[in-house]
């Protein structure tokens, strides 16, 4: 089951100590000096929370089951997608696009706990820089609407508003080949339209809340507990090449 | 053989670009009837530095907006000496890997593996990129395989033993309305043209990025490799502005077929 998840965290732990640390600007400090975390979130000059930093989630709770804390019935699978999740879970999720370095989709992308991103925050463009795999999105801001027919892909087209002081990304055109999770290894289709809702809670504490919303595959949407993210300081995220002399596939060899 | 090796992707971005979302990109200068000013003055950051912000495409080469005369892409791409007046003053085993990945048709070009191009072949690539400046921070995002590079301008020195990678490490400085980019830290072994010419990890990369107008960019990039070149040498990009499109996502592994077709002599 873990056979590339531990393999890409060994990658990641050996040569992230060879970085760079460079200390971040801007950290609110308490008395004594120390990183005040649960200082107010920053804002822009549009009085907006400002997201900009390096997260990473909270462990992988989320990456490996993306309906964690939910009930059984919140997340309603119809008889295809059942028969699917089981197949895949019997051949041992060795069909897991991930483990063939191609990318995770939305909102799989957030989850990983082994791997930070980067939030990079302009007017009319707000860019997400992932470490694992090295991908990027676009989140525009801009007022455009999402297009009814987008060339689908693993990421999806987003646009972006804020409601309140919560960031809500919407994304369609997304390409249904990619899994919403590891262990549970959940499909979705090319009909998915995920609503992903961005909170800096604190300065360091970013929540996020995903709901899917596929009628081709589950019943009704539904919408994950609250993720938490955590604000990395005094470093950066890295080039990661899944592609680079990868030896695993060979191996993930399906029933 | 060189050739074939870029089809697949060319084509591929043939076939998808046209469902893609076209946009129209705010703050184009007009001329007064109403066309796109090129020519006119690049915009300014509030802090009054150029801002290099844009979609841009080599100017003789991109795949977006082909212009009148145009290669399918720039010919530096294949051979970046091209321009180098008496050619590039190679270290002798430099120059007999040249020929040796020369006589072996290129079959293990990084591109043709899906392996990244590194910073110096990848201004050259004829897909699209995005430069978005920030204070502290220019970053330029790839069509080619959702690549992307950092480069620190918040005054932050380079590192000493920096992790080697393709892009390497980059801060940059102004120098007036350039902006002078270093970089080290870069993997052994990387290829600078499709032709195989050699960077180490010995090197240290300087770019110079230029707007003189609103529609230029001019990168001139010095390469300072003494394992493999007995002395710096330089080459200039150019690139073109994109109007009202976007970058599209490509994914060079999937359904990825060539590979074993790269076999060489």
């Amino acid at each position: 089951m873990m056979k590339y998840i531990g393999i890409l965290a060994a990658f990641a732990v050996v040569a992230s100590s060879q970085w760079l640390n460079y200390p971040t600007a801007g950290i609110p400090r308490t008395k004594d000096g120390k990183p005040n975390l649960s200082a107010p979130a920053p804002k822009l000059a549009d009085g907006k929370p400002d997201l900009s930093g390096v997260w990473m989630a909270d462990g992988q709770t989320y990456f490996f089951d993306l309906a964690a804390g939910l009930k059984p019935e919140d997340v309603t699978m119809l008889p295809w997608a059942q028969d699917l999740q089981k197949k895949r879970i019997e051949n041992e999720h060795g069909e897991d696009p991930l483990g063939r370095c191609l990318p995770h989709g939305v909102p799989r992308v957030n989850t990983n706990g082994l791997f930070p991103f980067k939030i990079i925050q302009t007017p009319g463009l707000v860019v997400i820089l992932y470490e694992q795999l090295n991908l990027f999105r676009q989140i525009f801001m801009d007022g455009r609407k999402l297009a009814s027919d987008l060339n689908p892909t693993w990421l999806g087209y987003s646009t972006g508003r804020w409601d309140g002081d919560t960031l809500v990304i919407e994304t369609s055109g997304l390409n249904g080949k990619a899994w919403l999770d590891t262990q549970k290894s959940r499909p979705a289709t090319d009909a998915m339209h995920v609503t992903e809702r961005f909170r800096r809670k604190d300065f360091g504490t970013l929540e996020v809340v995903a709901t899917i919303d596929d009628s081709k595959t589950y019943a009704k949407p539904w919408t994950t507990t609250t993720q938490k993210m955590f604000l990395q300081l005094n470093t950066e995220i890295m080039e990661f090449i899944c592609n680079e002399n990868e030896k695993d596939i060979p191996h993930m060899v399906v029933k | 053989m060189m050739t074939m090796k870029m089809w697949p992707a060319a084509l591929l971005a043939t076939v998808v670009s046209a469902q893609w979302i076209s946009y129209p990109t705010p703050g184009i200068p007009r001329t007064r009837d109403g066309k796109p000013n090129l020519a006119a003055p690049a915009p300014k950051m509030p802090d009054g530095r150029p801002d290099l912000s844009g979609l841009w495409e080599p100017a003789s080469g991109g795949s977006l907006a082909p212009v009148a005369g145009a290669t399918s892409t720039d010919p530096q791409f294949r051979d970046i000496a091209l321009n180098v007046k008496g050619g590039l003053p190679f270290q002798p085993w430099a120059a007999e890997l040249v020929k040796a990945r020369r006589a072996d048709e290129n079959k293990d070009d990084p591109d043709g593996h899906c392996q990244p191009l590194g910073l110096v072949k990848m201004h050259l690539h004829p897909y699209p990129r995005k430069m978005i400046q920030v204070p502290g921070l220019l970053l330029i995002l790839f069509e080619r395989d959702t690549n992307y590079r950092q480069i620190f301008t918040d005054g932050r020195p380079l590192p000493e033993d920096p992790q080697p990678s393709y892009n390497g490490y980059s801060i940059g400085k102004w120098d007036g309305d350039t902006l002078v980019v270093q970089s080290i830290g870069f993997k052994d072994g990387l290829w600078l043209d499709v032709s195989g010419t050699p960077l180490t990890d010995a090197a240290k990369v300087t770019e110079r990025f230029r707007r003189p107008s609103f529609g230029k960019l001019e990168i001139e990039v010095t390469i300072d490799d003494p394992k493999a070149y007995t002395k710096p040498w330089s080459i200039t990009v150019n690139q073109t502005i994109a109007l009202d499109t976007d970058m599209l996502e490509f994914v060079c592994k999937e359904n990825e077929k060539d590979v074993p077709h790269l076999v060489g002599k």
